[in-house]
């Protein structure tokens, strides 16, 4: 590990004017799960490390106005251990729980998933089937903006819209109505425990009262630099029926969009295209189940 | 390079260190603090054997920065023991013939103190799935979990002593 001088803020105010002091060469440290082992690989070489674990206010979850507020300091151990979390947001609770191994959950924070913005982030591809907002603040004021558009940005790092003198303090999203919207995620991996993610699979749907589809949101993660979207699968199904069968017929569309967007990579072509039927079929008896409307194995 | 001052309660004790901030928590505790039952596999967070007990829940020591560990309560194999004999999580390894080369051990036995210290009863599921950050090259984990189950049957029996 290079040197470099380490400061241990204890509010959101402190580790701002912290950043804005040393933007130059500064790194932000939450649970460590990545940056530990970029610092003693080398691949990252800070002048300053900024230590998170001891800002508690940015430790929460809420639901206000109808709305989850999570604070970016939360673990995946905490999220996946949330009561709220598991009975309103499925597809957050599976794919935290399922995050590395127990002692990596303990650390691993999704603010620190999210600001990763790693091609196998399972936070972040479950935020982005949410179509979550993250808030960002900095000496300079705060900016709240969807989470796609915070992916695509030019920050600093060049991986999303981060700035060296901005800290990630909050995830958002409308708290799903368990009558009408259910939401799952399936993890096709090599192995069961300590596996990165080969196809994370995400599925946020809502029906009306005669159980008609009136949105759906497909996005699968680890099948390019960021979660795909599978845009004509959705509009497919929107104002259809939903069943097993009609959802069933967007699986050629998605074997389609991954085949064309992986057609440089042949190599992983050839599997992922099978696999995310797999992973689809998964998710769509997971919604119909809990919804109520269809029993399916899948 | 400033040096930082670390406090922090490592296996009951309460502890001052000064040390360099660019070293994991793993390296502080071997180094600084003499703990070798820490060990060193993978240093990616991958095998489990730098595990400790972080404020009552186990994590992987190669990814934490030492400066990290300022206020933490930290249990590490040392602070297992009960007058320097082994306790009864320990001795179920034993009795259950769980051990082999021992490498991986100081890190499956904390992650059986903290299950066992939330979860007096797990079940078989209950502790592979505690069990599941950390690899074993030797045993093929059954009868590291045979231990986690009758060292869970030894702490009852003495909790209704
Ligand atoms: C063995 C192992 C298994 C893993 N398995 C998985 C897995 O299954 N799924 C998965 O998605 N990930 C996995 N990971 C990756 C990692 O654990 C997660 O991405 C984790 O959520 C990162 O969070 P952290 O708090 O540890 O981040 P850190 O390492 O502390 O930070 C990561 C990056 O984010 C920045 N950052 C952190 N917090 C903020 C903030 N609030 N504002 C701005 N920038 C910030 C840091 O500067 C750094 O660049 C694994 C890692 C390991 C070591
Ligand atoms: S050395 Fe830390 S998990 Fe392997
Ligand atoms: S006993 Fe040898 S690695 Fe587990």
């Amino acid at each position: 590990m290079k040197p470099f001088d380490f400061y241990a803020p204890s509010t959101v105010e402190e580790t701002l004017a912290l950043l804005d002091q040393y933007q130059n060469s500064v790194a932000l440290i939450a649970g460590g799960t990545d940056l530990t082992l970029e610092l003693n690989e080398r691949k990252a070489s800070p002048a300053v490390v900024i230590d998170l674990k001891p800002v508690r206010e940015l430790d929460y979850i809420r639901v206000e106005n109808g709305r989850f507020r999570i604070g970016s300091m939360t673990t995946h151990a905490s999220l996946a251990g949330n009561e709220m979390i598991r009975q309103h947001v499925r597809l957050l609770h599976d794919a935290t729980r399922q995050v590395g191994s127990p002692q990596i959950r303990n650390l691993g924070t999704i603010g620190g998933n999210i600001a990763q913005s790693s091609v196998a982030g399972d936070g972040l591809a479950a935020c982005v089937a949410l179509n979550a907002d993250v808030t960002l603040r900095s000496v300079r004021g705060e900016r709240t903006m969807n989470i796609n558009d915070f992916l695509t940005g030019e920050g600093v790092q060049k991986r999303n819209s981060l700035a060296a003198d901005e800290l990630l303090t909050e995830i958002s999203f409308p708290v799903p109505d368990p009558k009408h919207t259910a939401t799952a995620f399936y993890k096709l991996a090599k192995r069961k425990s300590l596996a990165i993610s080969v196809i994370a699979g995400c599925l946020v749907v809502t029906v009306d009262d005669d159980g008609i589809c009136t949105a759906a949101s497909m996005r699968a993660g680890a099948l390019g630099r960021y979660p795909m979207r599978f845009e004509g699968a959705e509009a497919y199904l929107v104002g259809k029926k939903l069943t097993y069968n009609t959802m069933l017929e967007t699986l050629p569309m998605m074997h389609d969009q991954v085949l064309e967007a992986n057609r440089s990579r042949p190599w992983s072509v050839f599997y992922k295209k099978e696999g995310v039927q797999g992973v689809f079929k998964k998710l769509f008896a997971d919604v119909l189940g809990q919804l109520g409307l269809e029993e399916v194995q899948a | 390079m400033n040096k930082i001052t670390v406090h922090c309660t490592v296996n009951h004790k309460p502890v001052v260190v000064e040390t360099e901030p660019n070293k994991r928590l793993l390296d502080l505790l071997r180094e600084d603090l003499g703990l070798t039952s820490v060990k060193e596999g993978c240093s990616e967070g991958e095998c489990g054997a730098c595990t400790v007990i972080f404020n009552g829940d186990p994590v992987t020591s190669c990814c934490m920065l030492a400066g990290q560990a300022e206020g933490a309560d930290i249990i590490t194999l040392e602070g297992i023991s009960v007058d320097g004999k082994p306790d009864l999580v320990q001795q179920a390894y034993m009795e259950s013939g769980a051990v082999q080369c021992g490498f991986c051990i100081p890190g499956m036995i904390l992650v059986t103190e903290a299950l066992l210290a939330k979860n007096p009863n797990p079940t078989r599921e209950e502790a592979k799935q505690a069990l599941s950050g950390n690899l074993c090259r030797c045993t093929g984990y059954t009868k590291i979990v045979d231990a986690v189950l009758l060292a869970a049957e030894k702490m009852r029996g003495e909790a209704s002593r």
